[in-house]
């Protein structure tokens, strides 16, 4: 976004956590994160993102290899490295005070003076649409107001680095779209943002990078257009039809497909729509065309788009990475 | 200004996670037995031993067994954290884990001594307080830290391994009136009492404190009070270590 980001604030080697002996949770974990860039954790439930971000925050020590956060050795960190973190754990945490109460204690908790925590709690009371609320309790708030606040919170007092678990879960459109905005903001003003999410698109908004995790598995790592990119290097290709292909039509135009030799997939196919995962878009294209015109079927529509993190995202998660996003499967 | 972490935590268990309806019914209750069962039983028991009255026997047993009210609002703190994430949340923070289990032993300490003055303030109109020597007091303050600790740090310890709320709630009521009842809080143990009985009171380290209050109250300080010092303090040492350990292999994620 601005500055070049080179500089390494946290990195995991190697690093790997068992909750019982053997059993791994996360293992063999090789990133890094750089000063002022948004980095997404995405992967599916039990993946092992929220166990990573334990690992990151010190709340977990390594079972086996190791990291750093702020040039220290992780199992050497304590209270000067954890100073410099925010947290929006997945799990909601709150005290039995009202929600603006709340707000204020966390920053007294945090050593915010008086007056700092008041003009900052005015701030994220608006910014998070939770004005209206500050007296009410945060248990009595609906899943989305309480998701708000406890962003909202860790936002009270300064960071180097904020981890976010799932921030957007169970809210609405609109305001994620805000906190989103605001995060952007905040990481080009040099926070590092490190995001877990599932909402896939979100992380291909806000991340400069983002690492895909599978059972407990980095399968790649890489800024969201490069993983796209490397999805087998494949765009997706739209063919509309006039009518809907008869099954004789559709197995000979795949068959012809794959004695060209284009390189593509079915994504999908339905009577007259058809979506392929193509290496070479424009070959694939043409020969559809030529294949519709010694037919006489009419193409309504042809589209060429890159493939959507989503589908790069269910291929990596499905079927281990592909070749060129370097993170290969050496060890799983 | 800022303050220390320990003192951060202690400010934030006291003004965050207690309700003022808890600490009615907490402190409210021994009061209430303090009006209710020594004016009673004052009518039916004419003296108790070097107590004089049964009443100027019962507020030295109160006010011992405020460790236990402290230790348990202390417990139900360090639950609740757990139970609503405060916990992993502020380990995640400036903190070290021992400054939260310091922070809540000293919690322990504090609700103790806010429940000692309460006790006392109820007993002056009913048996009247003795005029206290400096030793005395100290002697006094000192039981009441090292029985709030020990309390303390067996509740935190056994929080610190339970994962269903309803367990430790039950564990720890039944803690809270095992302890008081099978002690000399309420009565004194005397030559006819079952020599099981007997056994278990003595078995019980509110007991000791119990009886150093009462000793102190009565200026009769004796070798046994001593040995009851150094046995409530290994006590403590023992379960503050135990409390550690156990803060040492904390598992975070969802408790019911």
């Amino acid at each position: 976004m601005s500055a070049p980001r080179t500089e390494i604030i946290a990195e995991a080697r190697d690093l790997g956590y068992a909750y019982r002996p053997g059993q791994f949770a996360v293992r063999h974990l090789d990133f890094q994160l750089r000063r002022g860039e948004v980095f997404g954790l995405l992967g599916r439930n039990g993946a092992g993102k929220t166990t990573t971000v334990r690992l990151l925050t010190t709340l977990l020590p390594p079972t086996e290899g190791g990291g750093r956060l702020f040039g220290k050795e992780l199992v050497a960190c304590g209270r000067a490295e954890r100073a410099r973190l925010g947290v929006v754990l997945q799990s909601e945490s709150l005290d039995f005070v009202s929600v603006e109460r709340n707000l204020r204690l966390y920053a007294f908790l945090w050593g915010v003076d008086r007056e700092t925590a008041k003009s900052r709690s005015e701030e994220m009371l608006e910014l998070f649409e939770l004005g209206p609320m500050r007296e009410r309790k945060p248990w009595a708030l609906s899943g989305g107001e309480r998701r708000r606040f406890q962003v909202a919170r860790e936002l009270m007092h300064d960071m180097e680095l904020l981890f976010l678990d799932e921030p957007t879960v169970g809210l609405d459109a609109l305001t994620r779209s805000r906190i989103l905005d605001y995060l952007a903001t905040r990481a080009r003003s040099g926070l590092s943002i490190v995001f877990t999410t599932h909402i896939l698109h979100e992380a291909d908004r806000l991340c400069d990078r983002i690492g895909v995790m599978s059972e407990g598995r980095l399968r790649a790592v890489g800024p969201p257009s490069e993983i796209k990119r490397a999805y087998r290097g494949a765009r997706t290709v739209e063919a509309e039809f006039e009518r809907a292909l008869s099954g004789p039509e559709g197995q000979e135009l795949e068959a012809l497909l794959a004695r060209d030799g284009d390189g593509f997939s079915w994504i999908e196919r339905r009577d007259d729509l058809l979506l392929f995962q193509a290496a070479n878009a424009e070959a694939l294209v043409a020969s559809l065309a030529r294949w519709a015109g010694s037919r006489g079927v009419e193409m309504t529509r042809i589209a060429v788009r890159e493939a959507t993190l989503e589908e790069a995202f269910v291929h990596l998660v499905s079927e281990g990475p592909a070749p060129e996003l370097g993170l290969a499967r050496r060890r799983s | 200004m800022t303050l220390p972490p320990v003192l951060r935590l202690v400010v934030r268990n006291f003004r965050a996670s207690i309700d003022p309806i808890t600490l009615l019914v907490m402190f409210g209750q021994p009061a209430f037995l303090i009006v209710i069962l020594g004016t009673m039983f004052n009518q039916l028991i004419p003296s108790v031993g070097a107590s004089g009255s049964y009443v100027a026997f019962l507020v030295p047993g109160m006010i011992a067994s405020q460790m236990i009210t402290g230790a348990v609002l202390a417990g139900r703190i360090f639950w609740l954290d757990r139970r609503w994430s405060m916990v992993e949340q502020i380990f995640s923070g400036p903190f070290r884990r021992y400054e939260y289990l310091a922070a809540l032993l000293l919690t322990t300490l504090l609700f103790a001594l806010v429940g000692v003055g309460i006790m006392a303030l109820v007993a002056l109109p009913l048996a009247g307080l003795p005029t206290l020597s400096g030793v005395e007091l100290a002697v006094i303050l000192a039981t009441i830290a090292l029985g709030a600790t020990f309390f303390g740090a067996l509740l935190i310890a056994i929080g610190s391994r339970i994962r269903s709320a309803n367990l430790y709630f039950t564990i720890q009521s039944l803690l809270q009136y095992f302890l008081i009842f099978i002690s000399t809080v309420y009565y004194p143990v005397s030559a006819t009492t079952p020599t099981v009985l007997k056994a278990v009171v003595y078995a019980n380290p509110l007991t000791y404190a119990a009886n150093t209050v009462r000793d102190a109250f009565t200026h009769s300080f004796g070798p046994g009070d001593l040995t009851a010092g150094v046995v409530l303090g290994g006590l403590a040492l023992v379960t503050f270590l135990l409390a550690v350990a156990m803060f040492r292999r904390l598992e975070f994620g969802p408790v019911q």
